[in-house]
């Protein structure tokens, strides 16, 4: 009973949270000074010289109209609740109209989300187990090294490992392409090959400053309950040193992390912005970059509306399995 | 620990598994022969339309290829002369002698892709599409110009303009980059229900290419040669077979990213770079060149120079005192060798650019009265701000440092422009006190407050432009003055320009190719101004000039060919050059590399069959002349 | 003092050392009278490290030493407030939240979640659009300041919320402490800890999310930090023009900077929980 009192209180802020960032991410591009129908008549201009004034001002009347920016900022919202949040449907997309919003990041979000996870959840594994071994074992060998090459990689700024991989195993190894490459319309086989090699080297790039966060938050969680009183009187018990790592220092880290690694869905797509400019691998990230500089709303919101409510339901989820793992916690 | 290593290995094993089958030296990612694939870089960042080919379909991306390829216009630009000639059209317009009906006789032996023939049909329908449709972005305009569009036979169409419109072909056809009038195939489309729906996946064309794969993700269209080549229009004009059987355009990404692909012969021609990466390709890479073979490498036709705007709505940047006083605050040599290194042909006069054609038609002319332009001080003396120098201290300057630079004076002139503004900040300083300005020890005041201002430049566009404002704001900070910089993105900067939300501007509000200056300079008429915060049709530096816009609105009732039109130019430039209203830096330079491993007979200056101009429609009459490499 | 540092190991030595470098470039060397490093053609363009230019001069004829002491300035600034702002709200946030429980706590869990689920990069880049140069070293801080704080906050009340069924809280409940106290006696030693380290990865959050929108061409365009150092030497080809000494610095000193902060962090855990007697 406590359980479903608990669940729709959460749901409840689930969806208050969502709400309440859908509607800060609406009305903050709006205020900027800048204009989609400008954008798009500044981009012609840069291209084919200036335009004739009587050509701009027709230009301008037709695009504002055929954008949709003609009613009123509150209008705008109400329908943008009703269809965006309902039914995912943003409208157009204005850089590249009329093609459908929805239908361009359909086409790419698979690639950010399949690179992103996969790279995330390797590096939340593979961190927290060398993390794990380095708090809890802290003056073995092994486990200084590990630890040691966590902390060189991990404050390298990100674009430059992915620069250097780049540079090694593309252009002086060639064993990858310089740019992701992939072939989609010569079969199955065609496209898993093309799709494998095309994440290698971004997927190795992220894997490598991942790790290195986990590793170090990891360690510090586990070194701090290691030396916690009842990790001590287990070991006056006599119990073995993996059950003790596994039984009481291991579960009782991983919960930070299990909420960290939610939140940390997040960057799946601000964080895949460099990977994807760098490598040029498909994704909605290169398409929120160039939606914000081209003040494309309807992308803009498209795109962040959908991260919004993944990490929000991610969140949730971890919330909900918390008593699960931790019988301290009772749903309150 | 061991299990860790284990891991590794296993991933590194899988890794280097998949590494290979990548493209080789005989055939390209696609698959088609390395020897038979042109590659070209595209103009715009990866495509999120991708398969869409319809020029009227907004969002298309027609630098991809689709332009230069696929589709034709009435009129294409020499850009060597700066001329237009007939492409789809046989001759320029014939018009009547008020300039309301024009009279286009078409080329004949054009065929579609599919066999049709290409004839009147086409363009009547296409022309009546636009003014139809209201879902294709010229519709409104072309409905404020055409009254009719008529087939008279064939190969013969006649134009009806609601009024007066002695520029058919400049405005209707391609000047600079391309032009949004593209002849649509009517046996096609009129079978549509929305032309502006359509996204034609499988276009039917008059270019000498067709598409024979592109990526749905966007980053590439591969084009294929037409088997019937010869019935194209670039086949029916030059008779000659384009070489390439395949061109595939292709999205290289960062800059880093593109200078490899370029150093491994990955791609053959690149769209732009800095003289920076130019250095380093060059180095790495001996079969990599540019426009000239030697310094300055880059190419000075480009028809936009960059300097600093005015927003002129605002006190006291609406002083032509204190324009003037920044021109001279500015030490231009210095600014050039931060720009690229010294490269680059001055263009400081206002608006127009001095590009090859323009240097001779409207700089050298007024030589004579820029070198007698005297601005008079509050003092009651005189100064001539004209700098004849320049191109000899820049030769010396570079010479010193090891470049090959002509002693010839023509040579010079043609890679340094004619002239700059001199650097002499004693009278920037008085003209600034002219301007109401006040100098005092902890710095300049206007109207009893300290007094600063913002440069602003785009953050995410071109080099030239961006460095430009940052010497210049390295220059203004050495004379004295507290300004600021900020780069914006260009969504910011656009809306901005038109409000007027800026002060001082890197921008390149400037043009300049065809002798007719008409639609280069009609958009500074002061009749097109809004108040400030308001957005309007002119330009967003607001100059408010009554000879200017008098000039303008006379050369609006002539014919581009009337000599009086010219005079009115010459005339045009000298009132703006005494009002200052845009300081110019340089042409358009643009470095344009290109690969000779697998292809040669780029256009050059040595052999300049054509600009360097790949991402411009004229590209099709560049492809039949490259060459592969025996 | 003394006692102090016979008592701490090697690695919180080593932290403290490279840390106090940085400290004393930052923040001491920094007021060495000096030409401005921003201003263009000071020196001879790109030359080679020397007697007068410590790290050459850049392509425009900058002191890439000074350049460099700025930058390190500006970023440690910019990395201390947004990690001083984030850390203190963050972890007064979390603490209340997590022990006062009820309407309190979902309120404020509800405003930080928001703030987590908003991904902040892309709000980051339009916030720097709308501020344009005016932004200042405080203002760009403050900005990401806005972001930095959430996380901790959740992390610190999740943490608190399995302390609070602790066996030792539970006692210092029971023996009848205040709320307040309990906190400030039981937990803030605690979570001080995590904080910490926390305030490491902040300091370095923020520097790295300067870097990126620097990468991007975003950040002010006369603010000189690390990252739009970098930015500028690959806007001028200094990667692959090998000039390593331009682009080299910015990158070592922001690694030996961050290896340095995470060593006194890690050094100082150990450290507390030996003083601990654990």
């Amino acid at each position: 009973m406590k359980f479903w009192k608990y669940f729709g209180l959460r749901l409840f802020t689930w969806a208050l949270t969502i709400f309440i960032g859908v509607t800060f991410i609406f009305f903050i591009p709006r205020m900027f000074p800048s204009d989609p129908v400008e954008t798009m008549i500044g981009q012609i201009q840069a291209r084919s010289g200036q335009m004739d004034p009587a050509e701009k001002a027709a230009l301008r009347k037709t695009l504002r109209v055929q954008f949709g920016l003609e009613g009123s900022l509150s209008e705008q919202y109400l329908s943008y609740l009703n269809r965006g949040l309902l039914h995912f449907d943003f409208g157009p997309s204005l850089m590249n109209f009329p093609a459908d919003t929805r239908s361009i990041i359909g086409k790419y979000l698979p690639y950010t989300l399949g690179l992103s996870l996969t790279s995330t959840l390797i590096a939340w594994v593979i961190g927290n187990v060398i993390g794990l071994l380095a708090g809890f074992r802290k003056d073995k060998r092994s486990s200084k090294i590990l630890e040691g090459i966590a902390i060189a990689i991990y404050p390298i700024p990100y674009f430059l490992v992915a620069l250097v991989l780049q540079i090694v195993f593309a252009f002086v190894l060639k064993w990858f392409d310089l740019q992701s490459f992939i072939l989609t319309n010569n079969g199955v086989w065609q496209f898993v090959r093309s799709l494998v090699r095309a994440s290698i080297l971004p997927g190795v790039s992220m894997l490598l400053l991942g790790t290195g966060w986990w590793i170090i938050s990891m360690k510090s969680l586990a070194a701090t309950t290691a030396a916690e009183e009842f990790v001590l009187y287990a070991r006056y018990r006599g119990l073995s040193e993996s059950k003790i790592g596994k039984d009481y220092v291991f579960r009782n880290s991983i919960l930070t992390q299990i909420t960290a690694l939610a939140m940390s869905l997040g960057t799946v797509f601000s964080g895949s912005i460099m990977t994807e400019i760098i490598f040029g691998y498909p994704g909605v990230g290169k398409l929120l970059q160039s939606a914000i500089l081209q003040s494309d709303y309807n992308m803009i919101l498209g795109v962040i509306t959908i991260s919004i409510v993944a990490i929000s339901t991610a969140t949730l989820i971890a919330d909900l399995v918390y008593p699960f793992i931790d019988p301290r916690i009772r749903y309150s | 620990m061991r299990k860790i290593i284990a891991m590794f290995l296993t991933a590194l094993m899988a890794l280097s598994l998949c590494a290979f089958g990548a493209a080789s030296a005989e055939s390209t990612e696609v698959g088609t022969p390395r020897s038979e694939t042109l590659i070209v870089e595209c103009q715009s960042a990866a495509s999120s339309t991708a398969g869409q080919f319809n020029p009227y379909m907004q969002g298309t991306q027609n630098g991809f290829g689709i332009h230069q390829l696929l589709w034709s216009h009435l009129w294409e630009m020499d850009t060597v002369k700066g001329e237009q000639f007939g492409d789809l059209a046989e001759s320029m317009p014939v018009s009547n002698e008020d300039f309301t009906e024009h009279i286009v006789t078409l080329r004949q032996g054009i065929k579609w892709s599919d066999g049709e023939d290409f004839t009147a049909d086409d363009v009547v329908y296409t022309v009546n599409m636009i003014l139809t449709n209201t879902g294709i972005a010229q519709n409104a305009y072309y409905n404020t110009v055409f009254a009719s569009v008529e087939k008279v036979d064939d190969y013969t169409v006649k134009f009806v303009t609601k009024e007066s419109f002695p520029r058919l072909s400049q405005k209707f056809g391609v000047t600079i980059w391309g032009n949004d009038l593209r002849i649509m195939p009517e046996h096609i489309y009129s079978k549509l229900d929305d032309p502006s729906q359509f996204q034609n996946s499988e276009p039917v064309v008059t270019g000498p290419y067709t598409v024979k794969e592109y990526d749905s993700l966007g980053n590439w269209i591969l084009y294929e040669r037409r088997e019937d080549w010869q019935n194209s229009d670039v086949g029916v004009i030059t008779g000659v077979e384009p070489q390439a059987k395949y061109i595939l355009f292709k999205y290289l990404g960062d800059d880093t990213t593109r200078q490899m692909a370029m150093m491994s012969n990955q791609v053959d021609i690149l769209c732009e770079v800095t003289p920076e990466a130019l250095e380093v390709m060059t180095s790495a890479n001996d079969k990599i060149a540019c426009w000239y073979p030697d310094y300055p490498y880059a190419t000075f036709d480009d028809p936009c120079s960059k300097g600093i705007a005015f927003e002129m709505a605002k006190a006291p940047f609406s002083s032509k005192y204190f324009r003037w006083g920044v021109a001279l605050a500015m030490n231009f040599d210095e600014i050039s060798m931060n720009i690229f290194e010294g490269a680059g042909r001055a263009s400081v006069l206002p608006i127009l650019t001095a590009t090859t054609a323009i240097q001779e038609l409207y700089y050298k002319p007024i030589e004579q009265w820029l070198k007698d332009f005297e601005l008079v001080l509050d003092d009651g003396t005189s100064f001539n701000p004209w700098d004849p120098d320049y191109k000899d201290r820049m030769a010396e300057k570079l010479s010193a440092s090891g470049y090959d630079i002509p002693t010839d004076p023509i040579e010079r002139e043609a890679m340094f422009g004619i002239g700059c503004w001199k650097y002499a900040p004693d009278v920037a300083e008085k003209l600034f006190v002219m301007a109401g300005l006040e100098k005092k020890d902890d710095g300049w005041y206007y109207e009893g407050q300290p007094f600063t201002f913002e440069l602003t430049y785009l953050a995410e566009t071109e080099a030239q432009a961006g460095r430009g404002t940052l010497a210049a704001y390295d220059q203004l900070i050495k004379f004295g003055f507290n300004c600021t910089i900020s780069s914006v993105n260009s969504a910011t900067w656009t809306t901005n320009d038109q409000t007027g939300n800026f002060e001082l501007g890197g921008y390149w509000p400037t043009g300049g190719i065809t002798k007719d200056i008409y639609s280069q300079i009609n958009g500074w008429a002061n009749d097109l101004i809004v108040p400030l915060g308001e957005i309007g049709s002119g330009q967003g530096s607001r100059w408010d000039n009554q000879q200017a816009t008098d000039i303008i609105h006379e050369l609006a009732t002539l014919s581009p060919d009337d000599p009086k039109a010219y005079e009115l130019g010459i005339e045009f430039l000298k009132v703006a050059t005494e009002d200052l209203p845009f300081i110019g830096f340089h042409s358009g330079t643009k470095y344009v590399p290109t690969n000779s491993t697998y292809w040669e007979n780029y256009p050059s200056s040595e052999n300049a069959y054509n600009g360097p101009w790949w991402w411009w429609s004229c590209f099709k009459f560049i492809v039949p002349y490259i060459t592969p490499v025996q | 003092m003394r006692k102090f540092w016979r008592n701490s190991n090697v690695r919180l030595k080593a932290g403290l050392i490279v840390t106090a470098f940085f400290v004393v470039l930052g923040f001491i060397v920094y007021y060495f009278p000096h030409a401005n490093p921003f201003s263009y053609n000071t020196y001879p363009k790109k030359l080679p490290p020397s007697g007068a230019n410590w790290l050459g001069t850049t392509s425009m004829g900058q002191d890439i030493f000074w350049l460099l002491i700025e930058a390190i300035h500006n970023s440690l600034s910019i990395g201390l407030i947004v990690a001083l702002i984030g850390t203190v709200v963050g972890v007064f946030v979390g603490l209340i939240a997590g022990f006062t429980g009820g309407a309190l706590d979902r309120v404020l869990m509800v405003i930080t979640d928001t703030f987590v689920v908003i991904p902040s990069l892309p709000i980051l880049i339009l916030m720097t659009a709308l501020m344009k140069g005016r932004s200042t070293v405080i203002l760009m801080a403050l900005v990401l300041a806005m972001f930095a704080w959430a996380w901790p906050s959740r992390q610190i009340r999740s943490m608190a919320l399995s302390m609070k069924e602790r066996d030792f809280i539970q006692t210092a409940w029971f023996s009848g402490e205040g709320t307040v106290q309990v906190v400030l006696t039981e937990i803030l030693p605690f979570a001080l800890t995590w904080s910490l380290s926390n305030f490491m990865n902040a300091t370095l959050g923020a520097i790295a999310s300067e870097s990126s929108l620097a990468v991007l061409g975003l950040s002010p365009a006369n603010l000189i930090s690390l990252g739009n150092m970098i930015q500028w030497a690959r806007e001028r080809n200094a990667i692959l023009a090998r000039q390593w000494f331009w682009i080299g610095s910015p990158i070592v000193a922001t690694v030996i900077l961050f290896i340095g902060l995470f060593m006194l962090i890690t050094g100082y855990n150990d450290y507390m929980s030996l003083k601990r007697g654990r």
